[in-house]
């Protein structure tokens, strides 16, 4: 909701606080604030708070009224509504005309309509707004459209009520409200067809719909420049069709916004008052038909019961009775006293207010939250109980840590699975995953790309996470290696054989595996039940953990103490730079009496601001000399590197070693 | 993300708090309907969902689901109270990614049902956990916020390095959650706070776009 504060202000005769002011006042005691906007028109600067009104207060602060009621209950101003002095009071019934016809109306869907409040007017001018109505309407996120047309909306914006104009002389016999017929179509304002259902509700007369109730208005009886005389239309609507409704054919706007949130019935004839009012400044020489109103069951207003120890109890804190009471009336919430019991009167609007635990809710906010004093808490470290299956999979994370593995957290959505989702965010993220180790096998070949960036010698990788087959949803173990520096003899395939092995014995967990001798590929069984699978993906293991972990004992539950539970290292991230590195090795021969620091001193002052890191990864005697071999990683944050500038880099470093008399190989 | 959900767990653990959790794939009535979130209430909107793609009248409904509250209402139909759980857990939204926010998301919930619990509860509680793992200064304050499944419902923010920053939403158990899970509000009440913990972890972390928690770079990964 966009709050201009030059409009807001014509609720008050006092001048209000600064938008600024404003803002902070709501944010600590109504609602959250996107923004302050400078919306310039020209002349002057306007400022326009954006406020983010969620459901509990969009039935009344989707209005200028209501947060003009919100400022007067935060800052004691005195709310004076002058916009309905000046327009509506006593006019409301204006110099009614029975020259003309009363509006005849007809519900028949009449759990939908809850009340329609409609009258003709007759002589209207359709004609360009002014621009005091223009530029509030573009600083609240409107358009301005014609006079009639903008009236509707700037009372709907003052009063919270959507209203309607149909051009009376395109419309034939009787308005009726009632559910579309299945097939029926409707031509909308912006041109565009709809198919209407049953589950639909239209404003329609003789001929078909005019309108979709709520929602949208129809091409046939549009207002446009010729129109001369006018229905004007304000109802109240049931929230979940229109809600319906307008998400089905994707036809959201401010007028369904505030019935799917819900308004008030009675604010129906408000609106009818505040729309003629402004149609009557519009075009003085207009003139008012009777108002018809058909309200057959008006709402009570609702009576909440609760108690000032109630109250504070739930608040944690001691608010005198004055004091509640006083915020409840500035509300213009009815108060009456029963020995100790509070007896409310809600206002009609403020379908907010139902049970006692709101009105906890509405004290709290506005005396505020703030002088809320923290309960000390008593610290309870026994008798709690364990988790086993949480526990279990930690003991197995630490495991798999110590072994040299690092966690991955991966996606959860795939291209292809045995369960999809109804409107994915794209199609290679429909379905949910079957296995861990499609996503394993992807960040292995990611992380063996920089494997000389990390100075690693292979991957070793594991997630733990849900999957989803056909037979449900269960956690799954992936362990997954990747050799980057092949040794012969020695594969990834061992690596998991080995891993396995080490898992299954610390766990003290019995699942026997069967394997290809040379473990190409094989099974893990627990009972004779296959439970996991091994490298049919090379350097692979994934197996059911929910199935592993039924099979251990209590006395393999780990103690709280023994898995580290409590402050995480010290550490602090840093960012990498996503352009590509380039690596260099050099190697040198140098007396026996120089030191490795000496060779790296001259590496880390000559490397320039692109040497990202270094590692000494080989040394051997020989012959009295030593050695060193080191890795260098260049990379920019900036930019794409160059071989040449590198080549130069190094051509510098080798210079500065044989200006030593060392050998660089 | 596991030191980080460790830690959350130990600081509730010294708190009473048990762990408890629940599936990724949930029903409509877990996710919603018993957490006050009637069916086409505006109030859905705040959460976009990923439904699962079902025959039409498939019962139950069946989602991804949008929080870790979806746990509360399993644990206190499962048992009587007092209740105290610390849930962490992965949870989904139909979302558009970007730096700060993913489809996928792990959140943490906490939920204390007991005899008189009020907001100062759980502004102490909370004073506690964020304490111990952001420092002995910081401090704590609400503001008036919405969500169905509490009442009242307030925003957390936790004032670090002299700024305000927000924590997670917040607020007093809401009575229809009680009774829709056969626990009577007159004789009990609560609260419950949830947060993003990639939130948590980019913070005490530094870690500058949440994408790369879920795309197993090691260059990540490895400067734990």
């Amino acid at each position: 909701m966009k709050i201009s504060h030059a409009w807001l202000q014509q609720y008050f005769r006092d001048t209000l606080p600064t938008a600024e002011k404003l803002a902070e006042l709501f944010t600590f005691h109504s609602f959250e604030i996107e923004d302050i906007e400078d919306v310039n028109n020209g002349a002057h600067c306007e400022k326009v708070i954006d406020a983010k009104i969620l459901p509990d207060r969009a039935h009344f602060c989707l209005s200028y009224r209501g947060i003009a009621e919100e400022v007067k209950v935060l800052t004691g101003m005195e709310y004076t509504d002058t916009v309905k002095s000046d327009y509506h009071g006593g006019h409301c019934k204006m110099d009614i005309d029975a020259g003309v016809t009363p509006v005849t109306v007809s519900i028949e869907a009449s759990s939908f309509c809850r009340r329609y409040v409609a009258r003709k007017v007759t002589g209207v001018e359709v004609k360009a707004s002014s621009e005091k109505f223009k530029t509030f309407l573009e600083s609240v996120g409107s358009r301005s459209i014609s006079t009639i047309v903008d009236a509707t909306n700037i009372a709907m914006f003052d009063y919270g009520q959507p209203l309607h104009v149909f051009d009376a002389d395109k419309t034939i016999g009787v308005i009726v409200v009632r559910a579309a017929m299945d097939g029926e179509m409707i031509t909308l304002l912006d041109d565009r067809e709809v198919l209407l259902t049953s589950n639909d509700f239209v404003i329609a007369d003789d001929e078909g719909p005019l309108a979709i109730a709520g929602v949208k208005g129809g091409k046939r009886a549009e207002v446009d420049a010729t129109t001369k005389n006018i229905i004007i239309e304000s109802a109240n609507f049931e929230p979940t069709a229109v809600r319906k409704t307008s998400t089905k054919y994707n036809l959201r706007n401010e007028s369904s916004k505030r019935f799917e949130n819900e308004i008030t019935p009675e604010w129906a004839m408000d609106g009818m008052c505040r729309v003629s009012a402004l149609i009557h400044t519009f075009s003085p020489n207009a003139v008012f038909g009777p108002i018809t109103d058909i309200y057959p069951y008006p709402v009570a207003m609702t009576i909440v019961v609760t108690t000032v120890e109630f109250i504070n109890k739930k608040l944690g804190i001691v608010i005198p009775t004055e004091k509640i009471k006083e915020i409840l009336k500035s509300f213009s919430i009815g108060i009456e006293e029963k020995e100790n019991e509070l007896v409310l009167t809600i206002p009609y609007h403020r379908f907010d207010l139902r049970i006692p635990e709101d009105i906890v809710e509405e004290v709290g906010r506005i005396y505020g939250y703030e002088k809320i004093e923290g309960t000390k808490q008593s610290v309870i470290s026994s008798s709690i109980s364990t988790h086993p299956s949480f526990y279990i999979t930690e003991h197995i994370k630490n495991i798999l840590v110590d072994l040299g593995f690092s966690e991955s957290y991966l996606y959860t959505f795939v291209a292809k699975g045995d369960s999809e989702v109804a409107y994915p965010l794209a199609s290679d993220k429909k379905a949910l995953r079957t296995t861990l180790s499609d996503g394993i096998e992807k960040a292995l070949d990611t992380n063996a790309r920089n494997a000389d960036f990390l100075f690693l010698d292979s991957i070793k990788m594991f997630e733990i996470g849900k999957v989803f087959t056909k037979k449900g949803e269960h956690t799954s173990l992936c362990i997954g290696i990747r050799r980057v520096k092949k040794v012969k003899g020695q594969s990834a395939n061992e690596d998991i054989k080995q891993t396995r092995e080490t898992l299954l014995q610390t766990l003290g967990v019995d699942v026997a595996t069967a394997c290809t001798i040379d473990d190409t590929g094989g099974s893990m069984l627990l009972k004779g039940k296959q439970i996991g699978i091994i490298n049919t993906i090379e350097g692979v293991l994934e197996l059911d953990l929910d199935a592993l972990i039924s099979a251990i004992t209590t006395v393999g539950i780990p103690l709280y103490e023994s898995i580290g539970f409590g402050p995480s290292p010290k550490f602090f991230y840093k960012s990498f730079s996503t352009y590509p590195f380039i690596v260099r090795d050099i190697a040198i021969f140098v007396p026996d009496s120089v030191k490795s620091d000496e060779i790296e001193s001259i590496i880390t002052s000559n490397g320039t601001a692109l040497l990202l890191k270094h590692k000494l990864f080989d040394t051997f005697q020989k012959d009295g000399k030593t050695s060193y071999a080191f890795r260098m990683i260049f990379q920019s944050f900036e930019r794409t590197l160059t071989d040449d500038e590198i080549n130069t880099t190094m051509a510098v470093i080798a210079d500065k070693m044989k200006g030593k008399s060392w050998e660089v190989r | 993300m596991t030191h980080i959900i460790r830690e959350i767990y130990s600081v509730f653990h010294e708190l009473g708090f048990e762990f408890a959790e629940g599936p990724e794939l949930e029903t409509e009535f877990n996710n919603f309907d018993a957490l006050n979130m009637p069916k086409d209430h505006p109030a859905r909107d705040m959460q976009d969902t990923f439904w699962l793609k079902q025959d039409k009248d498939a019962d139950p409904r069946l989602l991804l689901r949008t929080h870790t509250s979806s746990v509360q209402i399993r644990h206190m139909m499962a048992g009587k109270p007092p209740y105290r759980i610390v849930v962490p857990g992965k949870v989904f939204r139909n979302e558009a990614t970007d730096a700060t926010h993913e489809a996928q998301f792990y959140q943490v919930e906490v939920l204390c049902v007991d005899k008189d619990i009020s907001l100062a509860d759980l502004k102490g509680t909370l004073e506690y956990f964020f304490r111990k793992l952001f420092g002995d200064d910081v401090e704590i304050r609400f503001r008036p916020s919405f969500f169905p499944f509490v009442e009242p419902g307030v925003e957390v923010d936790m004032r670090w390095k002299n700024k305000w920053l927000e924590m997670g939403g917040a607020g007093l158990v809401h009575p229809h959650v009680l009774t829709s899970v056969g626990v009577d509000p007159t004789e009990w009440s609560g609260f419950a706070w949830g947060i993003g913990i990639d939130r948590l972890a980019l913070l005490k972390y530094g870690i500058d776009d949440v994408r790369h928690i879920y795309n197993g770079d090691l260059r990540l990964i490895d400067q734990f």
